[in-house]
């Protein structure tokens, strides 16, 4: 196997690892700005990780194996997420055909339940209602997801997401057809809801509708720096597939040399940037919707996916 | 790259997604703009057609769609919400999104498999499935919501259906088939604006605050 290849696999994992808390921090700075705050700094993230590794783990009585282990499980499947989607590299890595957009999916819906078996095995009411409130919106969520996999096979007959990348940032037709307008749209709803993003979730200074930080209630010290770090790495790598596969696709320095790859850093942190300017302003712009109006959302962004797919049918182009 | 069917495309989705829009929304102003949206890109799509073939008729019948349609009749309708009070002039209650967006995709999809049971044969070109589908989901609106205004814009996406196909199978019907449809869509739209304005007495355009004077 091509050496060069296996250093930027590692080189792919480690941007995920040690870039996600970076971007985070930049979100929340954004914010700050946005509500008349001078906000922490864009490297705080980075700082509560050390403070939480210091601190003690303290375990509620009567909880299992359960409430440590899928965090671990979770920060596995997200580095192997990090190794088979593109995040650097615009050609397939050597674990890239491991899994497709179904597999990354899949992969994604793993780390997410056994998230929630650790909340649930926390004994908390609170972590349960975070859990139970995550299950109820999710499962309008997955449909979407699944449909949004449907539209990008029509639109270039796999499900492989570096083919995807490859053929939008080559075909100006493709990337304008309303099939892939509409199907970046309901992914872009779909991402908000995912990453707990107004108006669907407000976390932080503003949070009320306890789904991400509810099920964290329990956790502590390392386990909770854990489930930090696994939702700044996921929200990362779904930044990373909307700005790569969907929204974004040029921009790569072509080539498959390590050299490339690290230049490629630089591009995707600048889109990622740039991403999280829009949604700073999008937030800043949206009223968090009442928590049984999030379902309506959600129904929006699957009706614009079915609809990428029944734009193909109906108007026989991509 | 076969630019005249690429417009026609994403002009097409553009109102199938307006068409979308329309039933999700539950506010009257915003679906009043839907529409007016919807009948611009129509305009849009008939003054491309128009250059495309070079036809008076056509770039006639883009004018007339931009006005009335599209400025004219909104206006119009704009104008009559003014005189509801506020807060009654809509009942969110009766308006589920999920539920309507739903349907909205539901009866999107049947509309398309029948076009393809009945007309598909006779109606082989790309995109003809689109009208009959808008033509669906006008008649959706206008069985699903309760609000008069709104169910003159669910007419209105019917209209735009038919003006849709249209252009589409014979590049336009003959210039005086639609001036018809327009004043025959402008007579509606001035009855239901009568008709709204007699409900005034209870302040509001909703059927459902009608059957409250019922014996």
């Amino acid at each position: 196997m091509d050496p060069s290849a296996q250093i930027v696999n590692v080189l792919q994992a480690a941007t995920v690892l040690l870039l996600s808390p970076l971007i985070a921090g930049i979100a929340a700075r954004g914010k700050a700005w946005t509500e008349s705050r001078r906000g922490p700094s864009i490297f705080q993230p980075y700082r509560d990780l050390r403070k939480l590794l210091r601190k003690e783990t303290l375990r509620p009585i009567g909880s299992s194996i359960v409430f440590v282990l899928p965090l671990f499980v979770a920060f596995g499947t997200y580095l192997v997420i990090a190794i088979i989607v593109p995040v650097i590299t615009a050609y397939p890595l050597p674990y890239g055909s491991a899994a497709d957009f179904l597999g990354g999916g899949l992969l994604f819906g793993l780390a997410g339940t056994v998230t929630l078996l650790a909340a649930l095995d926390s004994g908390s009411n609170y972590a349960a209602l975070g859990a139970s409130r995550t299950v109820s919106f999710a499962a309008f969520a997955e449909p979407t997801l699944i449909v949004v996999f449907f539209a990008v096979a029509v639109i270039d007959g796999t499900n492989n997401p570096y083919v995807t990348t490859n053929l939008l940032a080559g075909s100006t037709a493709t990337y304008l057809a309303p099939t892939h307008l509409l199907v970046t749209a309901a992914f872009l709803l779909l991402l908000l809801a995912e990453t707990g993003k107004l108006p669907v979730e407000s976390a932080g200074l503003m949070e009320l509708g306890m789904l991400e930080e509810g099920r964290a209630f329990e956790h502590s010290g390392r386990l909770l720096a854990l489930f930090r770090w696994n939702g700044w790495m996921k929200q990362f790598l779904l930044y990373a597939v909307f700005l790569n596969v969907f929204l974004l696709p040029w921009g790569f320095v072509p080539g498959s040399t390590v050299l490339a790859a690290v230049a490629n850093i630089g591009v995707l942190l600048a889109k990622q940037v740039a991403l999280v300017g829009g949604l700073v302003l999008l937030e800043a712009t949206l009223a968090k919707v009442r928590l049984f109006k999030i379902r309506d959302f959600l129904a929006v962004s699957f009706s614009l996916a079915v609809l990428s797919v029944f734009v193909f049918v109906v108007l026989g182009v991509p | 790259m076969d630019l005249s069917g690429d417009v026609t495309a994403l002009v097409g989705a553009g109102i199938l997604l307006t068409a979308l829009y329309l039933q999700a929304e539950s506010f009257v102003n915003p679906v009043i703009d839907g529409i007016a949206l919807q009948s611009l890109l129509l305009a849009g799509l008939l003054a491309w057609l128009a250059y495309r073939e070079g036809s008076l008729d056509l770039a006639l019948l883009a004018a007339i769609t931009l006005a009335v349609r599209g400025l004219l009749i909104p206006y119009v309708l704009r104008h009559q919400i003014r005189s509801y009070r506020w807060r009654v002039r809509e009942r969110l209650a009766a308006h589920r999104v999920t539920g309507h967006a739903l349907a909205a995709v539901a009866v999107a999809i049947g509309a398309w498999f029948i076009f393809q049971e009945t007309l598909a044969a006779a109606f082989p070109q790309p995109g003809a499935g689109l009208a009959f589908v808008l033509l669906a989901e006008g008649l959706l609106m206008l069985a699903t919501r309760t609000n008069t205004l709104v169910q003159v814009v669910g007419y209105l996406e019917e209209e735009n259906a038919i003006v849709y196909a249209g252009a589409l199978f014979a590049k336009g019907l003959p210039l005086f088939v639609e001036v018809v449809v327009f004043l025959d869509v402008l007579g509606v739209v001035l009855v239901s604006v009568i008709l709204s304005a007699q409900r005034t007495v209870i302040g509001s355009p909703e059927e459902t605050h009608l059957e409250e004077l019922a014996g």
